[in-house]
């Protein structure tokens, strides 16, 4: 009976483990605007900075972020917009593979001492199978994010949201690094070298 | 007691694992994909009558194929492996090796991307020529049309495509001198090129060529147009000549794809298919030459997750009763119907 103790505790710790993966469905960062359509919004304060200057870092991010697409200045003051797409995931593990591509909008706005930004017009596009065995998108088939989960089920669609969601928490990070004008810091771990000397 | 838990945690450990590596930027997976698809067809005449490839057993529940393909990209390379077992993957659309056997490979090519635009593909491939398919997920209707069993099912060689735009794109490529064949009989010497437009928003067409001296000579249309989000039209038009050495005739023919999804999961789709055989010594698998047969397949496809079930009614009409239709007595008879019950389901 004694080892019984220790079980009850790897068999907590393993609820535990299961639990925060479950409360970790990245989705739930996403959010829903006026309009109803998926949204992640972000205002920022940035003492000390003007809005020309928030405005020329967030220009600089939107060139970097995304090279093939040149950023537009927006219909309001100091707002640029870009876009761009990624890719989605089907099936997990062994049996992932491409599931289409989403398309999105960036937008960010500055007013001195703070700026805003909204990753927003999610637009899915499934792919298929072709006849030489790469994933391709489908012609004309576009699915707002909004409307996904009236043409697919809700494992799919939680799956592709969670992406999107995963992909707008890490563009996020990258927004925030360019309005902070920090230098890119590649991360390298320490080389970790043997003693041949002494044996 | 310990062993379980123990297995418990190794399996939950896995997971996590496998989770880990799923969200890492590194290169691509090796993406596994493909089908197996199972059938039961009634010919109206008692035995099977339509000579389109695929669901050729007559009152009985039969296999199609499990369709395994691979591809791994890593960089600037790819390769495709595609293997397949089964009526439709080995006799049906595969040649066989000197031996009698089948090496079951429906694809096997390895391909670089030069620039974003430019890629080079060399190897074993499906050909590009036509609008239908042989995985059955490519396709709406499970039995094939007369354009598909005529034309090239594999095309060995080494192509170049370059993309102008996202909207024109032209291929061309050296072929083996023989479709369908694993090697050459002598050359390389087939000539083909495809030249891709997407003119406005769902709309793609391919205008191929396919032409050489042991092959003959093939110009192909292969359009689509995904006119609503309900509402696709396709098109298939083909002309074909052999080459001297092989016979004189040939065929031409068209085919037309209006598909109508009617909910979520359900959507119907007819195929209608004009197909001429031309005087000469070619024989298709078809009419004589120099007759016509018009065909009409009524099919729906209704989707349940990865699983497709395909009902089809087919009706073909032989311009005469000599083209080969038998009917229940034994008689020749200008028509033949069929009825398909198809599942499908692809990974």
């Amino acid at each position: 009976m004694a080892y019984l103790y220790p079980m009850k505790k790897v068999f907590f710790s393993l609820v535990c483990l299961l639990c925060t993966q479950i409360a970790f469905a990245q989705k739930d960062s996403l959010q829903i605007d006026e309009g109803n359509n998926y949204i992640y919004y972000r205002v920022v304060d940035k003492p000390s900075l003007s809005a020309d200057t928030l405005y020329k870092r967030g220009w600089d991010f939107a060139v970097a972020f995304n090279p093939s697409a040149k950023p537009a200045k927006g219909k309001a003051e100091s707002t640029l917009n870009t876009s761009g797409k990624f890719i989605v995931y089907s099936g997990v593990s062994l049996m992932r593979k491409e599931g289409g591509e989403i398309n999105y909008t960036i937008n960010i706005q500055t007013k001195d001492q703070r700026y805003r930004y909204r990753i927003s017009n999610f637009v899915f596009k499934p792919y298929q199978r072709d006849r030489y065995g790469n994933m391709v998108p489908i012609p004309g088939i576009e699915v707002p994010l909004e409307k996904m989960s009236t043409k697919y089920g809700k494992k799919d669609t939680d799956n592709y949201l969670d992406q999107v969601a995963s992909f707008c928490i890490n563009t996020a990070a990258k927004i925030k690094q360019a309005m902070d004008k920090q230098p890119l810091v590649k991360k390298t771990d320490p080389i970790k070298k043997v003693s041949t000397e002494n044996w | 007691m310990k062993k379980r838990l123990l297995l418990l945690s190794f399996f939950v450990a896995s997971v996590f694992a496998a989770s880990a590596q799923d969200t890492t930027k590194a290169d691509p997976p090796l993406i596994i994909s493909g089908s197996v698809d199972t059938y039961y067809k009634y010919d109206f005449s008692k035995h099977s009558n339509i000579p389109t490839s695929f669901a050729s057993d007559n009152n009985s529940v039969s296999i199609g194929m499990i369709d395994l393909a691979l591809k791994k990209k890593v960089g600037k390379a790819a390769f495709v492996g595609e293997l397949s077992f089964g009526p439709r993957g080995q006799a049906q659309s595969l040649p066989n090796s000197d031996d009698g056997n089948s090496f079951h490979i429906q694809n096997l090519y390895v391909s670089y991307d030069v620039t974003d635009k430019f890629n080079l593909t060399g190897g074993y491939m499906s050909t590009f020529m036509g609008y239908e398919v042989i995985s059955p997920v490519g396709n709406f209707n499970y039995s094939t049309s007369y354009l598909f069993t005529n034309g090239p099912f594999q095309n060995p060689g080494f192509k170049a495509t370059y993309a102008f735009t996202s909207k024109v794109s032209l291929m061309a490529g050296i072929f083996n001198d023989s479709w369908n064949a694993y090697t050459a009989v002598n050359q390389v010497n087939t000539f083909g090129a495809q030249l891709m437009v997407a003119p406005v928003k769902g709309w793609t067409a391919y205008l191929n060529l396919l032409t050489g001296k042991l092959s003959g000579t093939e110009f192909d249309l292969t359009t689509s147009y995904q006119i609503t989000d309900a509402f696709k039209l396709g098109l298939n038009a083909a002309t074909f000549k052999p080459a001297d050495v092989v016979g004189t005739g040939g065929f031409t023919g068209v085919a037309l794809y209006p598909q109508l999804a009617v909910s979520k999961d359900v959507t119907f789709g007819l195929r209608g298919e004009y197909f001429k055989t031309k005087a000469g010594s070619y024989a298709t698998a078809g009419p004589a030459p120099g007759s016509s047969v018009f065909a009409t397949t009524l099919t729906a496809n209704i989707k349940a997750g990865p699983l497709t079930v395909i009902p089809e009614f087919r009706l073909d009409n032989n311009k005469d009763v000599n083209d080969g239709f038998i009917n229940k007595s034994g008689a020749p008879t200008k028509n033949a119907s069929q009825f398909v019950l198809a599942a499908v389901y692809a990974f």
